[in-house]
């Protein structure tokens, strides 16, 4: 066994690249005919990349590279290449179709970089006048680049295992005793009340799972199985729900916004909160799709008993997909809660968003997770009215340090991350709570024709 | 029926479902009828009630009925079997010594049960009760009566419940909680348990008008019914959802590596599967993929549970149309009358829908208000399957509303029937 040099470049590294990197360069001689295919899998978005997505393009692929005795590889980053001799064009470029109609959610495959190149595959004749010294450039970058990859992935951390059922009992034992206050967060929603004013519509109360994933079981990824974590949400709530009604601030919020599953509201937990706040602020509960086609019998109690008592019902985590292939008025809720993503602004989904808009009425619609100028405008352009995220935040706290007293004292940054905690050092940093919990008016911002 | 779609299963609608259907009233019928033909006959009572659960499980109660199955054909006897699962046959004389062969091997089956082993011990009644009619006539009419008229109690009560507004109509809670300590081990267990025993088929039938079921395709599960009796007996199971959620997710996996296994006809045919979204993206499922012919695959229906399909629309659109280029069809699973409004069939682009039958059904609207016949009308009605179908009333509902695929006990039963008919026809041909 080779001892490695410290410092040196120690023994070969075998990766796929190096050995697409081979056989480019054993095909040197005898090129006539051959061409490559380089797929570019890593430019999706990475829920669309994922090891299932990535093991059945590998799939389609197989027959017709087998087919021109081809050899193919998959590289670290997801890409795949295959090489072929003589093959015909068309039986590949219809394979290759195949494979985009099956990421056609993606923006690779709809977006158009107004370049006429092809972003989701790139073709290289081998041949004398062809693209080889190109193409064997590719594989050095790549060989280059995984030799990085794999050094760097030593240095790394190992990567948290998924929890199981058998954790699972155990994080729920540790839940039932934690403080979690310290892991809620806060986050306003605001509304364009009239051309040029702005008001929190609610504040959201929810748990920042990256904290409670550090707190609770920082070697094990709380999200690695759905169903488990449903579970575990559902005991989460309750906990919430208990630290929520102990939680003193200096102002209530107009209304209370908070995530949670049907089982909750069903709960002593929840009337407890209810009568912790009555006559002070409103409650709207936000529901997941997901909880909802779980016990969909539920569901239709909980938001009856919900208006009955004068709550509002939210949907929450809409998106262009959920909007498209649902009738989302079937909810029948107060308001849809829909993520921005710049996705919509292109395509198949730029539709189904307009649809969506205008079946459901602005005014029924919050786009959430705005993080940008740009996601205002659009919304303020389809005639949404109610906002949610970062670029909120930042305008609220802009807000705030312009009539503090105290705010010559702060950064905006602080100001920003104060806002969003309910206790814990964070909050007792600010010397000016009451701001923290105000809910002002401020000025709207403005669409800029797009 | 698929583990999945078992889910908020009460111990009341269990009953139900494992209740074949009035054996009770064709007892009586037929003892009424004999009331003139007493002589010659005789009957024996097998308790199978009194055995234990794990050995009272619907195959047994199924295998232990169709040993006089040969006999019923020969024209000899009849058997009928009780929603209690106790099983009577009457028969003539002539065939007395076939019984008893039978009973000998029923004996056999159940040797190891304390209701065997200890028979005739204490008070234990015996296993078997002899009448010969001739003689005992009134006290087995007395018998058939009693036990019908508790059944009917029972229906009435049923019906009760069933009429009740849904609201008041949530899973009744029995039996203790599924915890994730119980999960574990379960997980534990069915890593290395044969489930090869638990694997069951049922059809989808086409049913049209009054012709027998035509079968289109059988579906392939392990029964949580037998698996919950003998891993976890007093647990209900509905009672944490989304852990029973991980657990069918389990289940489905272990169908897949047991179909990759077993290099039998047990994938022959039209079949379908209960899959996750996860699943059909991973090796065991390419490795499947790979095994079945390829010819076949037109036929093949992979069911996907509502709750997956939501859980990640992008992962599913993605899995679905692979699905569809390698020749499945989709079904989505589990829909019950109240889910119905979210699932727009055309719009998911899937093939197939199994609404779930219940009889709340019959009062005709869904929660949006539209009638079902205006849903099946937009589905499509070859691609609505009525499921858990387990009386006649629901076929009767169903086809009133154009559905023309039904699944379920009933079916089987329906399908038992006009096999058990044709064969009948074949050999007095003979």
């Amino acid at each position: 066994m080779n001892i490695p040099v410290p410092g040196g470049d120690g023994p070969e590294i075998v990766t796929q690249e190096s050995l697409l990197l081979g056989a480019a360069e054993r095909i040197s001689r005898i090129r006539d005919g051959r061409v490559a295919v380089h797929i570019h899998l890593s430019r999706l978005r990475p829920q669309n990349r994922q090891d299932g997505h990535v093991r059945i393009a590998l799939r389609m692929l197989e027959p017709i590279v087998n087919a021109y005795r081809g050899q193919m590889f998959l590289l670290g980053t997801s890409d795949i290449v295959f090489m072929m001799k003589d093959p015909y064009v068309t039986d590949v470029e219809n394979m290759i179709y195949k494979l985009r109609a099956l990421f056609s959610k993606d923006p690779l495959t709809f977006q158009d970089g107004g370049d006429g190149q092809d972003k989701f595959c790139t073709w290289y004749e081998l041949g004398e006048s062809g693209d080889y010294e190109e193409f064997l450039q590719v594989a050095r970058a790549a060989t280059a680049a995984a030799r990085k990859r794999v050094r760097e992935k030593d240095a790394a951390p190992a990567e948290r295992r998924s929890i199981d059922s058998k954790i699972l009992g155990e994080v729920l034992t540790r839940l039932a005793t934690m403080d979690v206050s310290k892991l809620i967060r806060r986050q306003a929603a605001m509304v364009i009340a009239k051309e040029t004013q702005a008001v929190v519509l609610f504040q959201e109360f929810f748990v920042a799972m990256a904290e409670l994933q550090r707190v609770l079981a920082p070697d094990i990824n709380l999200m690695g199985n759905r169903w488990l974590f449903q579970h575990l949400s559902q005991t989460l709530d309750l906990r919430v729900l208990g630290a929520l009604t102990g939680m003193k601030l200096r102002a209530q919020p107009n209304v209370y916004s908070l995530n949670l599953n049907i089982s909750a509201v069903g709960d002593r937990a929840f009337e407890q909160f209810e009568t912790h706040v009555k006559g002070q602020a409103g409650i709207s509960v936000e529901m997941q799709i997901l909880d909802i086609l779980g016990d969909s019998r539920g569901f239709y109690a909980t938001r009856q008993t919900l208006r009955d008592r004068g709550h509002m019902v939210t949907i929450d985590g809409l998106n262009e997909l959920t909007m498209q292939f649902l009738d989302i008025t079937q909810f029948d809720a107060d308001l849809y809660k829909v993520t921005w993503s710049p996705d919509m602004t292109e395509g198949e989904h730029a539709l189904t968003m307009s649809k969506a808009v205008a079946t459901i009425g602005g005014d029924k619609i919050l786009l959430a997770r705005c993080d940008s100028e740009a996601a205002i405008g659009w919304g303020l352009n389809r005639g949404i009215k109610r906002f949610q995220g970062r670029y909120i935040d930042t305008m609220l706290a802009a807000f705030t340090m312009q009539s503090c007293d105290k705010a010559s004292a702060c950064t905006l940054a602080q100001c920003t991350n104060r806002h969003a905690v309910i206790a814990g050092p964070l909050r007792s940093e600010c010397g000016n709570n009451d701001m923290l919990d105000s809910s002002p008016v401020m000025r709207a911002p403005r669409a800029r024709s797009q | 029926m698929s583990p999945t779609f078992e889910r908020p299963i009460t111990e009341q609608q269990k009953e139900i479902a494992q209740r074949l259907p009035a054996g009770e009233n064709l007892l009586l019928d037929y003892l009424h009828k004999l009331e003139r033909h007493r002589r010659g006959r005789r009957a024996v009572l097998a308790r199978l009630s009194s055995l234990q659960a794990v050995n009272r499980r619907e195959h047994h109660i199924r295998i232990a009925s169709s040993t006089f199955e040969p006999m019923v054909k020969q024209l000899k006897g009849q058997v009928f079997t009780l929603s209690n699962c106790d099983l009577i046959f009457v028969f003539k004389e002539i065939a007395l010594h076939e019984v008893e062969s039978v009973i000998v091997k029923l004996r056999f089956m159940f040797n190891e049960d304390p209701a065997l082993t200890d028979e005739g011990v204490g008070n234990r009644p015996s296993f078997f009760d002899w009448f010969l009619l001739e003689r005992d006539y009134d006290s087995l009419l007395h018998l058939a009566q009693r036990m019908a008229s508790d059944e009917e109690q029972r229906r009435s009560q049923e019906q009760m419940n069933s009429n009740k507004p849904i609201a008041h109509r949530r899973p009744v809670r029995r039996g203790e909680a599924l915890t994730t300590e119980m999960l574990a081990k379960l997980e534990d267990a069915l890593a290395s348990a044969d489930l090869a025993n638990m694997l069951r088929r049922q059809a989808v039938c086409a049913i049209v008008g009054n012709t027998p079921p035509q079968p289109v395709f059988n579906e392939l599960f392990i029964s949580i019914a037998d698996l919950r009796e003998t891993l976890l007996p007093k647990v209900n199971l509905a009672s944490s959802p989304w852990l029973f959620q991980q657990l069918t997710e389990t289940l489905d996996r272990r169908i897949l590596s047991l179909l990759n296994k077993h290099d039998d006809r047990t994938v022959d045919g039209d079949i379908s599967i209960n899959l996750n979204v996860q699943t059909l993206l991973a090796p065991e499922f390419l490795v499947f993929d790979d095994n079945i012919k390829a010819s076949m695959r037109g036929t093949m229906v992979l069911e996907l549970q509502k709750v997956d399909i939501f859980a990640d629309l992008g992962a599913f659109l993605f899995a679905r149309d692979f699905a569809h280029d390698r020749g499945y069809r989709i079904c989505i699973d589990g829909v019950n009358m109240e889910s119905l409004p979210f699932v727009d069939r055309v719009r998911l682009g899937i093939d197939l829908v199994k609404i779930v039958w219940d009889s709340a059904m019959m009062d005709g609207t869904l929660p949006n208000g539209e009638t079902i016949e205006t849903y099946v009308d937009r589905c499509g009605p070859s691609r609505s399957i009525l499921c858990r179908c387990d009386a006649q009333d629901a076929v009767d509902f169903g086809q009133s509303m154009g559905i023309t695929l039904f699944q379920g006990r009933h079916v089987e039963n329906m399908l038992a029937a006009a096999t058990a008919a044709k064969r009948g026809i074949l050999s007095r041909r003979r």
